[in-house]
């Protein structure tokens, strides 16, 4: 008993043009399995429940072939198709009460199914519906009533007594507990579970990322009518490996999610498949992707490469020329032509002495394309010389450094000006890091000045005043030609970050981008810099003393001390449950619970021992002498003998 | 430099004295020979004789124009002293920076090598040099800049070494400036300060340096010099000359120091944008 979808197309068509809604989208569904289909809003997840029972409309054409049971489905044999629906597959579809006929009480709309199709009696009929609307927590009163009479939650659990009161093999739920109350969730989610159990497959059509998670085996992750990535539902939070994945993960407020919501950047509304000749006489099919200030252009080349390039934040020339073909990664499906999420920068046993004195021991971390990763720490624990180590301002003494899959050293030497394009950094102090004896414009243009990007000075000035306007700032001539000590620290900031962006680099590198400005300032430039890291796609390394705002806007933290990276994982779980003693000590210290260790001192960096064993209340005789390597716990690293997590728990 | 000068300059008093007294010299420089009513070496007047309409300033010993004398010789003085200051900058400016931004084994060459030029006692070795050699005061006013550029660039070297780790700079190096490009863009406006202060230091030793040689008579006579004006004129400070023959070149000596004193104070104030607002108001 399962459901297989093979390459199953969908257009809908509409004059020359027609909207594709699916394109070639291989399932596989087992019994006793759920799979869930997560996608933005128009990405084709309903239109591909419909195709399973056949309920199309008119316009659409199907190709492709979707088999129930190990037969396939006619979509021209009207009668066989009735067959199938309710007893073999059985839908509960979105937006509740309008599925409903307002003047059938809901216990006849219940039992007809039975009546029509096995021609049970109507008594029978109505004593097995009531059955199972009373399992499903409606009584004999909320039975008796009119659609209209009930609540959502109750409509919603009517239809699913209505879905499954003809026991069919595959249960399609379609946003089942889309506006529906955490305890009806709950209820739905006993169902899909018992569903299971009595060895039916379920597929549950969501943009519910925690539901899906919990209650799924398997997450196919649609956008656009294609499948972007396929992968077990437990990976889905923590390491999903398309950056489509990934980006509807943070946009998602999952009960732990510490930072704020970011977003895919761009839009899209849906495809469009059209012909037309094109030079040389052929015939081009090809599909446009309806975006903001799209406008179609008769007798262009047809848009080639991977769907979701524009709105990628690892996209790069490749990504424009082929479509690109699902293939299988450690145990996920992606369609990348870059083999899923890269890591953007990785350094890997990097070390920095001054003198005798050592800023960071050997230290190894990535920063993966698109996300937000936090260096906390006190001050002196390695966090900036670590961040300019990336940034390529600091030279490691030992190390490897790789940057979007190059050896940045080697690039660094034979060609820095390439180099310096692909990163920006906002310096900690904004007054000292722009001279003043430069203009709000001079300051911003100067790297177009030292990379002359420009051709001429209105082309300059259009730079300028794009990366003004990403930071909100005026663009009128008399700001323009403002020095730095006439504006206000939170402006000057701005003013750092439109210089960091003017190159449209890849990696921005962030040192205390706000430790200058106060909270409101500060509220104002954090939220600028997320903003930006989601329109502009950018990846971003973020230092900061603060684990508080850390918390805000990291996907993941790394916590320094001492030189050494002594937790490294996701923000929600380390912010939430702190293995290393010196975290638990960042996180208490923020909201000024004083510490419970006698002396409070700064330890140098020393190859012997933890570097916290003096400040640490769970010192055993170990931790002063052996320096605790990392060790993986629940998705993170932790450096520490007695860990605060077990590390059995998983 | 895109300073709004011409605003801020002329509400500067500094300046505006400064600049007129250059104006003046400058002219003087310029048109001395035009305006000098007779030629200065023209011997043939009436010796030591007082101020007439003729001769404004009278007559010298040798029975020549000592106004006439007066423009020469400041034409002579100033050109010497401009001379020797931008060149005397050029070398200290260029050593400082090389020294201060490369570092390490040049840094410390060229520092020893500027050691060496400061422990030599600069106005011994001139005397000697005009003594011995009696070159062109072109060739004496560029071997005395060879031996005043090592106090600008040990001052440059300093500035640089301080400068070079300032965050901006730091942040033009990052996003893939060149060393030229800092240099020129960042190092030489953030120091520029320097340069005045070093410049009109060097001229002002320059002039004085070319009056003490012209005074001690080591060059040639027939050169007009405000210093060998002096010197003559002191011979016969007992007759009643002090105030038409030896005051003027020695106002004249004086009123150059401070005219290169005066712009390089305002030039700094106005150059520096976070000086400008602060100092506008004030006559310091």
């Amino acid at each position: 008993m399962s459901l297989y979808i093979e390459k199953l197309s969908v257009l809908y068509k509409e004059n020359s043009h027609a909207i594709q809604a699916l394109e070639e989208v291989n399932l596989e569904l087992h019994s006793g399995k759920c799979l869930s289909i997560i996608g933005e809003s128009g990405s084709g997840k309903t239109t591909l429940a419909l195709a399973c029972l056949g309920l199309l409309p008119k316009n659409a054409s199907i190709e492709g072939e979707i088999r129930l049971n190990g037969r396939p489905v006619d979509y021209d044999d009207e009668k066989s198709l009735n067959d199938l629906r309710w007893a073999e597959i059985s839908i509960v579809f979105q937006n509740g009460a309008a599925n409903l006929n307002p003047v059938h009480r809901i216990i006849d709309q219940v039992a007809e199914p039975l009546i029509h199709r096995k021609g049970i009696g109507h008594e029978e009929a109505i004593s097995s519906a009531a059955k199972i609307l009373g399992e499903f927590g409606l009584g004999h009163n909320e039975c008796n009533r009119f659609p209209q009479q009930l609540s959502g939650g109750q409509i919603q659990r009517a239809l699913l007594a209505m879905a499954l009161i003809m026991d069919p093999d595959v249960l399609i739920l379609d946003e089942p507990t889309c506006g529906l109350d955490a305890l009806t969730k709950s209820m739905v989610a006993n169902i899909i579970r018992e569903t299971k159990d009595k060895n039916k497959a379920v597929l549950l059509i969501t943009h519910d990322l925690e539901f899906a998670e919990r209650n799924s085996d398997v997450v196919a992750m649609l956008y656009l009518g294609q499948i972007m990535e396929t992968l077990p539902s437990k990976d889905l939070f923590h390491s999903p490996m398309h950056p489509y994945t990934m980006a509807m993960v943070r946009a998602y407020p999952a009960m732990n999610t510490a930072r704020d919501l970011g977003g895919i950047r761009g839009d899209a509304f849906y495809r469009t498949m059209h012909q037309h000749g094109h030079k040389k006489g052929a015939v081009y099919r090809h599909t446009h992707i309806q975006s903001p200030g799209y406008e179609h252009e008769s007798g262009h080349a047809p848009s080639t490469g991977c769907i979701f390039q524009n709105r990628c934040t690892q996209a790069v020339d490749a990504c424009r020329l082929e479509p690109v073909a699902l293939e299988v990664i450690g145990g996920h499906e992606v369609r990348c032509v870059r083999h899923g999420i890269v890591d953007i920068l990785s350094l890997k046993g990097v070390e920095k002495k001054y003198g005798d004195v050592v800023a960071l021991n050997s230290t190894n971390f990535t920063i993966k394309a698109g996300e937000v990763f936090s260096l906390v720490g006190e001050t002196g624990s390695g966090k900036t010389t670590l961040a300019m180590i990336a940034a390529g301002v600091l030279k490691p003494e030992n190390g490897k450094r790789i940057f979007e899959g190059k050896d940045m050293d080697d690039w660094i030497r034979s060609d820095y000006e390439s180099f310096s394009r692909k990163t920006g950094v906002v310096f900690q102090n904004p007054a000292e890091a722009i001279s003043h004896r430069f203009t709000v414009f001079e300051a911003v243009a100067e790297p177009l000045r030292i990379h002359g990007l420009f051709n001429n000075n209105d082309e300059l000035n259009t730079k300028v005043k794009e990366a003004l306007g990403y930071v909100h700032l005026s663009t009128d001539t008399a700001f323009l030609g403002r020095y730095p000590h006439e504006l206000n620290m939170g402006a000057l900031q701005r003013v750092s970050i439109a210089r960091a962006l003017v190159l449209k680099p890849s990696l921005l590198i962030a040192d205390e981008p706000t430790s200058s400005l106060d909270p409101s300032v500060q509220a104002k430039v954090i939220k600028l810099l997320l903003e930006l890291q989601t329109e502009l796609g950018l990846s971003m390394l973020f230092v900061t003393h603060d684990i508080g705002l850390a918390r805000k806007i990291s996907d993941r933290i790394g916590v320094m001390l001492s030189g050494r990276l002594v937790e490294v994982g996701p923000a929600s779980l380390i912010i939430e449950r702190p293995a290393h003693p010196y975290t638990r000590l960042l996180i208490d210290s923020v909201s000024g619970i004083p510490p419970d260790f006698p002396k409070s001192q700064l330890t140098l960096a020393s190859n012997s021992g933890c570097p916290f064993t003096e400040r640490c209340n769970r010192v055993k005789d170990v931790c002063k002498h052996k320096n605790p390597s990392l060790i993986g716990i629940e998705e993170r690293l932790v450096a520490c003998h007695y860990p605060l997590i077990s590390k059995n728990v998983k | 430099m895109n300073i709004r000068f011409k605003k801020g300059l002329f509400r500067d008093r500094w300046f505006t004295v400064g600049f007129f007294l250059a104006v003046f010299f400058a002219a003087l420089t310029l048109f001395g020979p035009a305006l000098s009513p007779f030629d200065p070496w023209d011997m043939s007047f009436e010796p030591i004789s007082p101020p007439t309409a003729d001769h404004i300033l009278g007559v010298n010993d040798g029975g020549q124009d000592i106004f006439s004398e007066l423009l020469y010789a400041i034409r002579n003085t100033v050109v010497f002293g401009l001379i020797s200051g931008l060149v005397a900058l050029g070398l200290g400016v260029l050593i400082g920076i090389v020294a201060g931004w490369s570092g390490g084994l040049i840094d410390i060459i060229l520092m020893r090598i500027s050691d060496v030029f400061l422990a030599v006692p600069v106005i011994m070795v001139l005397i000697l040099i005009a003594a011995l050699f009696r070159p062109a005061p072109l060739f004496l006013a560029l071997i005395l800049a060879g031996f005043m550029w090592p106090t600008i660039s040990k001052t440059i070297r300093a500035q640089t070494l301080s400068t070079r780790e300032a965050p901006h700079i730091r942040a033009a190096q990052q996003m893939g400036g060149s060393s030229w490009y800092i240099i020129h863009r960042h190092l030489m406006p953030e120091i520029f300060p320097l340069y005045l202060i070093g410049f009109a230091a060097k001229c002002r030793m320059a002039v004085f340096m070319e009056a003490s040689l012209a005074f001690l008579g080591l060059f040639d006579p027939s050169r007009k010099s405000l210093g060998m004006m002096i010197s003559y004129a002191i011979k016969y400070y007992y007759l009643d000359i002090w105030w038409n023959w030896l005051l003027p070149p020695i106002a004249c000596l004086s009123l150059l120091i401070m005219t290169v004193t005066f712009l390089a104070i305002s030039l700094e104030k106005v150059l520096d944008p976070r000086l400008k607002d602060t100092l506008k108001e004030s006559t310091a």
